[in-house]
């Protein structure tokens, strides 16, 4: 029977993987080139095909923006009729992909029984009735992933020219995908799980690669591999699990490659440059995101804000619950062609330590004409529940 | 007895703001109110929302300890509304279907339970079952999904 200090002490372990692995992938050191060519050439060998000719560069969007490049990396169609009927003539990414899926797929059903063995030990359960397997996840999985692959790939990828993104056929995220590779170290290195070992070597292969290298292409008989960031600046997600990270910085960009292509990020929220640099009332205006309108509304402050901006009242109405306040509609100006949008401008129920009442303001669907349903709207009420408001602090 | 927020702030070791008033007694009320960005919806008066909200049929219940439950953690500043009650008295779950996705979870007390929030201070709640919901913001398209949420 397990003691509550060996289960803790097993947690402790995969929480000191999860944390090397999640270092690894948010290197800005210079990519380690000797490695990561040894290991895509041993991943070629695996699929009985010679060296590939390498090609480096400084950023995703570098490997991407040429035309030429990027017919050669999009992987022919596997299409019913067109496919190659023996599986070893399909192209190299197809092949490559399929490799590590079958991988992952042995590595995960080993994993999925260690868990189940570890959920039947309720002793391993935490004072909430948590079970372990659950527990792993959520301090190991849900960081990790939650911050390589949501919080840094996502605003990347998203940020490369949208028909390139349809183009770029498979992707390896080389040091994003630190996130999975950590995961199965976790639960091998806590000693929870082991796995067969015939997969111990791929999966070291996998595990170099996330520790030397960028995001990587491959072709038939050309690689072509970026380099990692050289601007990486995180902060604690207080909205995820315990040790995730999101992208933020207040002077620059948040992630930055060393031929310029990066993003700026605030929060975790991916902006355009200029809100960063210089935000002002009329970028704001001209905006069609909301998310980004907000944020750098946010950076200008509220107040700056609705001094500067016209704003077209719509209606006001008292505050339920709230004696003496008052809840306001205002128009949103928007660029032409954006969406409507309205703002609720509300007043807190509790006071600043000067005593005043901070106003705060939030984002309200255009086609609601009346405070109070707005209000209502953003609880999920209707105006006539919201009414019935007795006290708001 | 009624409770201040000074007692409140001594039984749970939660913290709260220097300029909130600590010695007056927490409003205590079993009808729908507002703290901040959430909002407490008694579930009997409101007819569960018209029946649009329901318990998972073997909704699973935690006691509420006395060092409390947080329920939701503000987004910038790492400010949580914790739910606090004598032990005992209070059981709440995260098992519930609430169509608009804004539901955190219910809370159901015999006794007196508390809302504590750094900036807002306490709110009292009055024996019952309750719904808590969160606070989302939205344009047209959200209507009928959810907008973004809300965290203060």
């Amino acid at each position: 029977m397990a003691s509550a200090s060996e289960v803790s002490q097993r947690l402790g372990l995969a929480i000191a993987v999860r944390d090397d692995w999640l270092h690894a992938g948010l290197s800005t050191e210079q990519a380690d080139t000797a490695t990561a060519e040894a290991v895509v050439t041993e991943l070629y060998g695996r699929l009985g095909w010679p060296r590939p000719r390498f090609e480096w560069v400084p950023s995703p969007a570098a490997a991407l923006l040429n035309t030429d490049r990027r017919q050669e990396l999009r992987p022919g169609r596997l299409g019913g009729a067109s496919a190659p009927a023996a599986a070893r003539d399909w192209p190299a990414a197809a092949r490559l992909a399929s490799m590590l899926s079958d991988l992952r797929g042995r590595l995960d059903a080993r994993i999925g029984a260690a868990a189940i063995r570890a959920w039947r030990r309720a002793a391993w359960a935490d004072a909430q009735g948590t079970s372990f397997g659950r527990r792993l996840e959520d301090a190991v999985n849900r960081p990790l992933r939650g911050t390589l692959w949501d919080a840094i790939c996502a605003p990347l990828r998203a940020a490369l020219p949208g028909a390139e993104r349809g183009a770029l056929g498979l992707t390896w995220y080389g040091q994003h995908d630190a996130w999975w590779v950590g995961r199965y170290e976790a639960w091998r290195r806590a000693g929870l799980v082991r796995y067969d070992p015939a997969d111990a070597r791929p999966l070291e292969l996998w595990g170099a690669l996330a520790r030397s290298t960028g995001w990587w292409w491959p072709g038939e008989d050309h690689c072509v591999m970026a380099g990692r960031p050289v601007i990486m600046h995180t902060e604690p997600a207080p909205d995820g699990a315990p040790g995730q990270l999101r992208l933020h910085r207040q002077d620059g960009p948040a992630i930055g490659f060393a031929d310029g292509y990066g993003r700026y990020v605030l929060h975790g929220t991916p902006v355009p440059a200029w809100v960063v640099t210089g935000p002002t009332v009329e970028a704001i205006q001209r905006e069609p995101n909301i998310e980004v309108r907000r944020t750098a509304i946010e950076r200008i402050g509220w107040d700056a804000y609705l001094d500067q901006a016209r704003l077209s009242p719509v209606a006001a109405r008292p505050d339920p619950g709230n004696p003496g306040a008052r809840l306001r509609l205002y128009d949103l100006p928007v660029a032409a062609g954006a969406r409507p949008a309205r703002i609720l401008l509300a007043v807190n129920g509790s006071p600043e330590p000067g005593g005043q009442h901070r106003q705060y303001a939030l984002t309200v669907p255009a086609s609601i004409d009346d405070p109070v349903a707005a209000a209502a709207w953003t609880y999920g009420l209707t105006a006539a529940q919201y009414a019935q408001l007795a006290r708001r602090t | 007895m009624p409770l201040t927020l000074a007692d409140l702030t001594r039984r749970t070791g939660l913290d709260v703001l220097d300029h909130l008033e600590r010695e007056a007694a927490i409003p205590v009320t079993g009808r729908l109110q507002a703290q901040g960005d959430l909002i407490v919806i008694p579930c009997i008066t409101f007819g569960w929302l018209d029946g649009r909200v329901d318990l998972w049929p073997n909704a699973r219940w935690r006691s509420v300890p006395a060092a409390g439950i947080e329920l939701l953690r503000s987004a910038a500043g790492g400010n949580p509304h914790t739910l606090v009650a004598d032990p005992g008295t209070c059981e709440w779950t995260t098992e519930v279907a609430d169509p608009t996705g804004l539901g955190l979870g219910v809370l159901t007390a015999t006794g007196v339970a508390y809302l504590l929030h750094p900036e807002h201070g306490g709110a009292g709640i009055a024996p019952g079952t309750y719904l808590v919901r969160r606070q989302r913001e939205g344009t047209d398209e959200a209507r009928g999904r959810d907008g973004p949420l809300i965290a203060d």
